[in-house]
């Protein structure tokens, strides 16, 4: 019993608590340039959690197999795999989505939360547990990217949801549902909103937004420390060396 | 020559890898507080950058060749974490001096997405071997623009006088984003230089 | 120097090989399972977007100009032909964008699809709406871009994006000239 309940407990940390995006501020380049529209962020999501989920799972039987010195390495083989497994499916039967994500489909392998949560996570835990985390962490991603593309879509293009039809036709049949246009929005979108600059904006007003909330409950801010977000500080010069950042900053 | 300037300018004004493409993010805020690790970081990432360019392009040719495109991905990550590793055992053991200014770096970049990116954009483009050295080398620069005079915004930041709940991350990333609208002003520019 | 212990260097690489090995099979056997389905995908598109730049068609047949570009050549049910579909590129903003502009059978644009385009979201991309492809309809090609556009062979740019405009604009001036060259070897319409 004892066991469900903290399966349970390693599922919803990622969805809140430690929300990768807005609290570990990790796979923050992903969350920047897909959030231009809901249906690709949803797209990009979903791809993500399911190589997330994979990674994990397999990194995490093999835990005792992998010998320490060569880990990175052999976390990068599986992960990138996993990716091109998604890039081919998504290729044959979600063809719109490959080309609404373009080169972020494949730079899921570089993305800083599976590597980090391979190293921080599933290389120290059991399969159920790092399967939990993985989709819960994955969930959480998607729900990050959900509410930055909900706002920079509405108020920089005037539609929400536009270009879903293409997601959807993954379940076959025709489906005509094609997203909302938001009415006065739409003929005076605010294209900034969907241009680098607002995507910026819009992600600092989030982590702004989610320091406030996080300051009530007394956790701690959200903060990108160079080096404490990094999944590769482990093996990193830096600490290697027996430095910490600080100091190579002051150098 | 005017390809390869409309290149080089269009990667590194135009089309800049942090603030119009959103590549490298996690160096961009992290390494991004003092100047001279901006500068350091940047120089590893023009160096690594043109390499991997220079070794995955032939692989490429190999791997079309073989009809193995789809193992484009999981081939470039591999080759640019050993390249990067080589580079590192290279530089200690001969160019200590260049190791001590570039080396601590050298592993934060194998999982930077802006060096497979910039690998996976020149296939993606079709630009011949030329053209995609001078591609990486101006998305290289671009990155280094962008992280010295990010710093530079950044280290004004220190002194000022930020409401509370902005404190941090959130006004880092709202003067990005304004460091970034700078940059929408050069659209179109070089393509009108070179029209 | 250290002697070197075999069982360290030993271990690792034998385990780094064969997790290599191990993706690279499960990789080619998905690649296997999906290659097929991948390319059917892209006939699947090709072929609805040409039904929508050459609405009466009902076949297509694919036939090659006298400079070698390919074309396809839209038929009614009696096997008259009614159109044609051209597939140009040009470089746009954020990379290569590619155009299926198809003609009547005398030579009147009668839709424009953007088949993939990499530019900015909100801009460039806003080439993919239907004002901005419609403005195409009914004209003949040597058309240029302007800020203001009134004349017949003048096309209206997008707002922030007339980089975007010249470069699909250029696309369909090319499917123009490849219907030049159709029809005056063939001396249809």
């Amino acid at each position: 019993m004892a066991e469900k309940k903290s399966i349970g407990k390693e599922f919803t940390k990622g969805l809140i608590a430690e929300n990768p995006v807005f609290r570990l501020v990790l796979g923050t380049c992903p969350t920047l340039a897909v959030s231009t529209s809901v249906a690709s962020a949803i797209g990009m999501g979903i791809a993500a959690t399911a190589v997330l989920f994979c990674s994990n799972i397999v990194i995490s039987a093999l835990r005792k197999v992998i010998p320490q010195k060569v880990r990175i390495p052999a976390y990068i083989v599986i992960i990138a795999s996993f990716v091109t497994m998604i890039q081919l499916l998504v290729k044959a039967f979600v063809p719109a989505l490959d080309s609404a994500l373009g080169v972020y489909l494949p730079l899921i392998v570089v993305n800083c939360i599976i590597l980090g949560r391979a190293e921080a996570f599933a290389s120290k835990n059991a399969v159920l547990a790092s399967a939990a985390d993985g989709l819960g962490m994955g969930i959480g991603f998607t729900t990050a990217l959900f509410l930055m593309s909900t706002v920079r879509e509405i108020l920089g293009s005037g539609t929400f949801l536009s270009g879903i039809k293409d997601l959807l036709a993954v379940f076959g049949g025709d489906i005509s549902f094609n997203g909302f246009t938001i009415p006065f929005l739409n003929e005076n979108p605010l294209t900034v909103f969907v241009l680098a600059p607002g995507g910026f904006f819009v992600f600092g007003m989030m982590i702004a937004l989610s320091n406030k909330l996080a300051e009530r409950n007394g956790k701690p801010k959200a903060e990108i420390n160079g080096c404490a977000s990094c999944p590769m500080a482990s093996s990193c010069a830096l600490i290697a060396d027996g430095k910490k950042c600080e100091e190579a900053d002051a150098k | 020559m005017k390809i390869a300037l409309s290149l080089l300018l269009t990667a590194i004004l135009t089309n800049n890898f942090i603030l119009c493409k959103f590549l490298g993010i996690c160096p961009f805020l992290g390494v991004s507080k003092k100047l001279n690790t901006a500068v350091g970081m940047s120089a590893a990432v023009i160096f690594v950058m043109v390499l991997a360019t220079a070794v995955t392009y032939p692989i490429n040719t190999l791997l079309k060749a073989n009809n193995l495109e789809y193992l484009q991905t999981i081939v470039f990550i591999l080759v640019i974490a050993a390249l990067v590793q080589l580079v590192e055992i290279v530089l200690k053991k001969y160019m200590v001096s260049l190791y001590n200014a570039l080396g601590i770096y050298l592993p934060l970049i194998t999982t930077n997405c802006a060096v497979l990116g910039v690998v996976l954009l020149n296939i993606d483009n079709g630009y011949n071997f030329w053209q995609s050295m001078v591609y990486s080398l101006g998305g290289g620069i671009g990155f280094m623009v962008a992280m010295v005079m990010f710093a530079g915004v950044r280290e004004r930041l220190e002194g000022c006088d930020i409401p509370k709940s902005l404190q941090g991350l959130p006004i880092t990333l709202v003067a990005a984003s304004l460091v970034s609208m700078s940059f929408l002003g050069f659209a179109g520019l070089v393509d009108n230089m070179f029209a | 120097m250290k002697k070197l212990n075999l069982k360290e260097i030993f271990v690792p690489t034998v385990s780094l090989f064969v997790i290599c090995a191990v993706a690279a099979a499960l990789l080619g056997l998905t690649n296997s399972v999906t290659e097929q389905k991948i390319e059917e995908a892209a006939a699947a598109s090709a072929a609805k977007a040409r039904l929508k730049v050459c609405k009466d068609a009902q076949s297509f047949e694919e036939k090659t100009d006298k400079n070698g570009n390919v074309y396809f050549e839209a038929k009614d049910k009696d096997g008259n032909t009614v159109g044609f579909a051209v597939t140009t590129r040009d470089k746009s903003y954020g990379g290569e964008i590619e155009v299926m502009t198809g003609l009547s059978a005398d030579g009147e644009i009668t839709g424009v699809e953007i088949l993939a385009i990499d530019d900015t979201p909100g801009l460039g991309m806003n080439a993919k709406k239907d004002e901005f492809r419609n403005e195409f309809l009914g004209k003949k090609g040597n058309l240029t871009v302007s800020k203001s556009a009134s004349a017949d062979d003048e096309i209206q740019a997008i707002t922030g994006a007339t980089i975007t405009s010249n470069a699909v604009t250029r696309c369909v001036n090319k499917a123009a000239e490849v219907y030049q060259n159709i029809s005056g070897g063939e001396g249809i319409g």
